[in-house]
């Protein structure tokens, strides 16, 4: 009965209620909308991410990583990368000789991350033949082909055709350098990655550093993103000497990224919860100072003061719940519209490219994001309830009676 | 005779602005069950105070009210909140029905809050509107009724909990003349063949005609209190 009279007090100011009501269905839905662009935006650099530079899982000698020395290979190659390529786990290899050197033009140099690659397996594994721009991919018509970042090819002022210069350190520590002419030229979505990486055929790398064998870093893409970790832990058993590591720790500022959006979320729904709150306590103050007379009515014949403020609780409920359906329905269609679509924001393609962000965002949101919400909107109706509920339970029954 | 009131010595004053306000002062009340009473005295005598204190709806200055034995002026709020809901029965001059309940269910409200079963409630509710004569209206909100209809859902509601006695504050002051006289009517009847006990504060001669014990208050203090014959 206390819920059936909470109810029906909702909609004794009908206007009033509705007006509540559309302000709780539009906060969410632009609160959940907003959240969830945040969210595609932080999975779109995320999934270009591990589709081009950092992969699943990635495979060194332990001491590599500290000065990516070319020294530091991984041993036994040919049964290990055997192992991956038959794994159930993995869908793809790429066994890499990678360090960092020069690269020299007639028109200048710079420092640059060299990928000495299979180039079927790098095309496999990073879909780089779909990223050129201008060239071919690997023809093999020669030795010392190179694929070149478009940004790299603008600062040193190159093109197809071109001559280049590599330099880098070989096993031995000595200066290693060779001649090689730009096949193509690449364009990822982050420029900064484009101006820092070119890919060389890693036989004529090898030839080039004195070790035809030589693999510093193996990159490996899963059948499932949520079998790294478990993928991890068998690599790591199996191969305790190499320095196994998930894409998480490559390069944990992808980790910092979705957890800042996760705090984005909490703080951007807290604002717009408490926008609805203030509207809501006072809506429920003008009701409780309206309904004076009643309330101390009901008390007098014998209701509870608890059970006075349950009343006052549900109906602040009823009202802030009887919005939230409507609002994340629409925000639910609108994100499924948009994630199929996409929302182009190309116009800000040079700023967003400079980061490394897709210029198509897909938003997306999670059952278990709609679930948080959900809570903070229970949250936030029960502490919007208790001002009023307090103002209720202040009422002497003789006196209000008067009113 | 049992008795159902007894106030010792109570008063109450209201110390709201710088001068006190003796609204009752040192009334000794002794009411039997079977009592058929108003409460007369023209406006600020302390009749609807006086009523409050009978009532539990508010606490005395100094002195106590026993009902049944009971001093509930030492009772704790929601033990006094309790007693009200299994002891009196309230009717109020503006009726102060629950407006988005229909009339079944304001009646219903109470035994809900007594914790009644299903079945006995709606045995009751049924029996009760038979009692007051408006059985084709149980399914009707306060807005739809008549202010006479009102008030007598307002009576049945009263009734539903099973009280000692009944509190009525000027019960018939919004009612038209056929409406009240209906009500006093069931009122009446109610007093004769339930024996319940009521006690009415009033300016209305027609219910001061029905009464059996006028009480006169002015100022705060009994100056009458008269009995008359069955009538």
């Amino acid at each position: 009965m206390l819920g059936k009279i909470a109810w029906r007090n909702v909609w004794r100011r009908r206007g009033r209620s509705i007006v509540i009501i559309c302000s709780v269905a539009i906060g969410l839905w632009a609160g959940l909308f907003v959240t969830s662009f945040y969210f595609g935006f932080a999975e779109e650099r995320i999934r270009s991410a591990i589709e081009m530079e950092i992969s699943h899982v990635q495979l060194h000698h332990p001491e590599f990583k500290k000065e990516r020395d070319v020294r530091f290979t991984i041993p036994r190659t040919g049964e290990l990368l055997k192992w991956l390529s038959t794994n159930p786990y993995v869908q793809h290899v790429s066994g890499r000789l990678t360090g960092r050197g020069m690269i020299a033009s007639a028109s200048g140099n710079s420092g640059i991350q060299i990928n000495g690659v299979t180039p079927r397996d790098e095309d496999t594994l990073t879909k780089l033949a779909s990223k050129l721009v201008e060239g071919k991919y690997f023809p093999g018509t020669r030795n010392n082909e190179i694929l070149i970042g478009k940004k790299l090819s603008q600062k040193l002022k190159v093109k197809v055709g071109s001559k280049l210069v590599l330099t880098m350190q070989d096993k031995a520590g000595s200066i290693a350098s060779g001649a090689f002419k730009v096949v193509g030229v690449f364009a990822t979505k982050n420029t900064p990655y484009d101006e820092m990486n070119v890919f060389a055929a890693r036989n004529d790398l090898a030839i080039m550093l004195g070790d035809s064998l030589a693999i510093t870093e193996i990159a490996l893409l899963l059948n499932s993103q949520d079998s790294v970790d478990a993928f991890v832990r068998i690599a790591k058993a199996r191969y305790p000497a190499l320095l196994v590591e998930g894409w998480r720790t490559v390069a944990p500022e992808m980790d910092l990224v979705i957890s800042v959006i996760d705090q984005m979320m909490y703080i951007f729904m807290g604002i717009v919860l408490l926008a609805m709150a203030f509207g809501i306590v006072n809506t429920m103050l003008m009701a409780v100072l309206e309904r004076t007379r009643e309330i101390g009515m009901l008390i007098a014949l014998g209701m509870r003061r608890s059970r006075v403020f349950a009343m006052i609780v549900l109906e602040t409920f009823f009202l802030m719940l009887a919005g939230t359906p409507i609002g994340m329905v629409l925000a639910w269609a609108t994100i499924l519209y948009f994630g199929n679509h996409g929302i182009d924001i190309s116009a800000f393609q040079e700023t967003l490219r400079s980061f490394g962000y897709s210029d198509v965002i897909y938003p997306k949101l999670g059952l278990y994001q709609y679930g948080q919400v959900l809570i903070l909107v229970a949250l936030t109706a029960f502490i919007s309830a208790l001002l009023p509920a307090r103002k209720a339970l202040k009422l002497e029954p003789a006196e209000a009676i008067r009113k | 005779m049992e008795t159902v009131i007894d106030s010792h010595n109570i008063s109450k004053v209201y110390e709201e602005t710088a001068i006190p306000v003796h609204a009752v002062s040192e009334i000794h009340l002794h009411l039997e069950r079977g009592e058929f009473t108003a409460l007369v005295g023209p406006s600020g005598s302390g009749k609807t105070t006086l009523l409050n204190l009978i009532g539990g709806l508010d606490r005395p200055t100094t002195g106590y009210v026993e009902i049944g034995g009971v001093n509930i002026t030492k009772l704790k709020d929601n033990q006094l909140i309790d007693f009200r809901l299994n002891n009196i029965g309230f009717i109020f001059q503006s009726y102060n029905l629950i407006p988005v309940l229909t009339a079944s269910e304001n009646i219903e409200f109470i035994m809900l809050l007594q914790g009644r079963s299903k079945s006995e409630r709606e045995t009751r509710v049924h029996e009760l509107l038979r009692q007051v004569g408006i059985e084709d209206k149980h399914d009707v909100r306060p807005a739809q009724l008549s202010g006479g209809q009102q008030q007598r859902v307002a009576v049945a509601r009263a009734l539903a909990s099973k009280p000692r006695f009944m509190l009525a504050d000027e019960p018939t002051a919004n009612l038209d003349s056929v409406a009240a006289g209906n009500l006093l009517d069931i009122m009446a009847k109610l007093n004769r063949e339930e024996n319940m006990t009521f006690i009415f504060s009033t300016h209305d001669a027609r219910v001061i005609d029905r009464a059996r014990r006028v009480i006169t208050l002015q100022d705060g203090r009994v100056i009458s209190d008269e009995r008359y014959a069955q009538k």
